[in-house]
């Protein structure tokens, strides 16, 4: 089985402060670090069990400028065999992105592609999608269980309300992996200079025969959520301030 | 065979000097209360079966208090052996997802928390007295070394408060170095990432040059111990890779032994302080203790402090009961069951009729205020940093 895994580079915004840069068209970087998407880890985590399991090959794809490589090093230590970046700034069209990483992943000899369910900066979770009708091969979002046939797979997909869906797929198929269908393993930082001796190949869009896309989105303003009205802190002993919140919520008609 | 970074176990650890004698297991902290078995890992060390390892969770047990290392009657190092396993299962990826995020987090956010840097320096909010900053172009003859713990835990904060206060007070010229301040990797060592820990090293040693620091005084005895012991191993590590590293001699103190030298040098004296009309018992860290035999200078600024009550537990100095804070354990259950040495350690204090459980390190304040709080001494008993016990005695 050979699987291609398209990574991305994004923020760790789950504790940080976001502000939005004075442009309005992008978040405040500097004191931010960045990861690989925590969608991708999973895919990239079962794409390297498949390959365990399986045999086959590995690769992991990903578009942006030099300073993106390290996910792709890091994914290289957790066990994939090759890694392919397409040097450019990163668009912020999905459309377009699914453009480049289908004229990629074409030339490539594949059963699979992974991609994270969504990026935990736009959380579009489209990207995908675009790029499965794109390549002309079925697929399955939000993937939380995969089972290996012959010639085919079985993908678990997850529904709203704790439901499930299960498909049997043909490959080649792409798939959208969603977090916790497996535990990714550590990666050492030894391990991350050991892969520095996998291959890491560096292609320019023309490499890839992609010229100039029409985005089909462009980013016209970024701003905070304007702030709602104040809470009310109700003071008093805690009676009175019982009695308070009741006739309050009787007032809105819940009690 | 198994292999730490390309060297046998026996190479590195001397294990087949190992009689089994089982000494390690008999004063083993967490033997009692867990399934790890010190006597036993050293033999798998011996056979070098990495198999074997995988089905023993109870590696990640192991506080590293360092017992073990100093009544080994070889003068092995099993507390070493310890981290040199967990370091074959960190290179397999095969560590438990706690330990992982930990791991993950000192990576990539400078500290096992999982918290922004932007934070790291929220403690100093409303903090009421100017602090120099070192990474901010101001200068000044000693760093104060936070570190993570006490940084971000909203009760080890205090902490660092409190030593702002008191070393401001007694005219200490020291800085912080904010939001830039980094992890010191010792939990990370301990955890038996060395890789991770190198790139720390090397990355803290060109920071403190370019900010001109070279004497360090620590919040933390983890800290401490890395900076004075594994920066000085692993910096020679460094340069025999042929890596570059500034040839910078790091003069690094605990706190405690800072303030017994303002004691010794009448900077610090009992007429500067306000009764303290309390029963306090001191306890040992590991990581002073055990680990660096530093066991009076704590003991030398309680008793200097007017009305004080210092009384001592039976099991102290390098007999203490550690506290099960390091090692990781932070971010590690463990397999073990019954009460832990915390709880144990609050009703020993209890017994004792103490009042007040003083420490001097971030991580047994946080096991100890959740031990005393188990023990059902919410009421009757408080757990104090001796900074925070000065902070509050200094006129």
């Amino acid at each position: 089985m050979d699987v291609i895994v398209c990574v991305r580079k994004v923020p760790d915004t789950a504790e940080a402060d976001v502000m939005v840069e004075k442009s309005g068209k992008d978040i405040e970087k500097s004191r931010l670090t960045f990861t690989i998407n925590e969608w991708d880890n999973y895919a990239v985590e079962e794409a390297i069990q498949m390959k365990e399991k399986y045999g086959g090959t590995v690769t992991v794809v990903t578009v942006g400028q030099k300073d993106v490589e390290d996910v792709l090093r890091r994914s290289l230590a957790m066990g994939a065999d090759k890694a392919i970046r397409v040097d450019m700034e990163d668009p912020d069209d999905a459309y377009t992105l699914a453009n480049i990483l289908c004229a990629v992943i074409k030339n490539q000899k594949y059963d699979l592609v992974l991609f994270g369910a969504q990026s935990g900066d736009f959380n579009r979770g489209v990207t995908g999608a675009m790029v499965a009708r794109m390549l002309g091969i079925p697929h399955a979002t939000m993937v939380n269980g995969i089972e290996v046939l012959d010639g085919s797979i079985k993908a678990s997909r997850e529904l709203e309300g704790g439901l499930n869906e299960i498909y049997e797929i043909k490959l080649p198929a792409l798939l959208t992996i969603q977090t916790g269908i497996n535990e990714p393993r550590y990666v050492s930082i030894s391990g991350i200079r050991k892969a520095r001796q996998k291959p890491l190949e560096v292609l320019t869009p023309s490499d890839v025969g992609v010229g100039s896309i029409e985005p089909m989105i462009v980013l016209d303003k970024m701003y905070m959520p304007p702030p709602g009205k104040l809470a009310e802190f109700i003071a008093g002993s805690p009676e009175e301030a019982a009695a308070k919140l009741a006739s309050i919520l009787k007032g809105k008609g819940v009690l | 065979m198994m292999e730490v970074e390309e060297a046998s176990f026996d190479k590195l650890y001397d294990v087949y000097a190992c009689m089994q004698c089982g000494k390690c297991t008999g004063s083993c902290a967490v033997s009692l209360r867990t399934k790890l078995n010190i006597r036993e890992m050293m033999r798998i060390a011996i056979l070098g079966n990495n198999d074997d390892l995988k089905e023993h969770e109870e590696i990640w047990d192991c506080t590293t208090c360092g017992i073990c290392t100093v009544r080994c009657p070889r003068d092995l190092k099993p507390s070493e052996v310890i981290v040199g396993l967990r370091s074959v299962l960190v290179e397999e990826g095969e560590v438990p997802s706690t330990i992982r995020d930990a791991l993950e987090s000192i990576g990539n956010n400078n500290n096992p928390w999982g918290r922004p840097k932007s934070k790291r320096a929220d403690w100093m909010n409303d903090l009421g007295v100017e602090v120099k900053n070192l990474s901010a172009g101001d200068e000044a003859e000693y760093l104060l070394y936070i570190g993570c713990t006490a940084s971000y835990d909203t009760r080890i904060q205090k902490i660092s408060r409190a030593a702002v206060r008191v070393l401001t007070k007694l005219g200490v010229d020291f800085g912080v170095l904010g939001e830039e301040e980094p992890c010191c990797g010792s939990e990370a060592r301990m955890m038996g990432e060395s890789g991770l820990f190198e790139m720390l090293v090397e990355d803290n040693l060109n920071l403190f040059n370019d900010f001109g620091i070279s004497k360090i005084i620590t919040l933390s005895p983890h800290a401490y111990n890395a900076f004075k012991t594994d920066y000085k191993d692993y910096k020679k590590r460094l340069e025999e890779e042929g890596i570059e590293v500034p040839d910078l001699e790091l003069d690094v103190v605990h706190y405690t032994q800072f303030l017994a030298e303002q004691i010794d040098e009448g900077r610090l004296t009992s007429d500067m302080m306000n009764e303290f009309n309390k029963t306090v018992v001191y306890h040992d860290p590991c990581y002073l203790g055990k680990r660096n035999n530093i066991f009076e200078p704590p003991r030398q600024i309680l008793s200097i402090i007017p009305g004080i009550n210092l009384v001592e537990f039976e099991r102290r100095e390098d007999r203490s009961l550690c506290c099960e804070g390091g090692g990781g354990k932070m971010w590690s259950e463990g397999t073990g069951t019954g009460e832990r040495n915390a709880v144990i350690r609050a009703r020993d204090a209890g017994a004792l009729g103490a009042e007040v459980i003083a420490v001097a390190c971030p991580f047994c304040m946080s096991t100890l205020e959740d031990g005393r709080s188990t023990a059902g001494y919410e009421e009757s008993m408080e757990v104090k940093d001796i900074f925070e016990i000065l902070d509050e005695v200094l006129k």
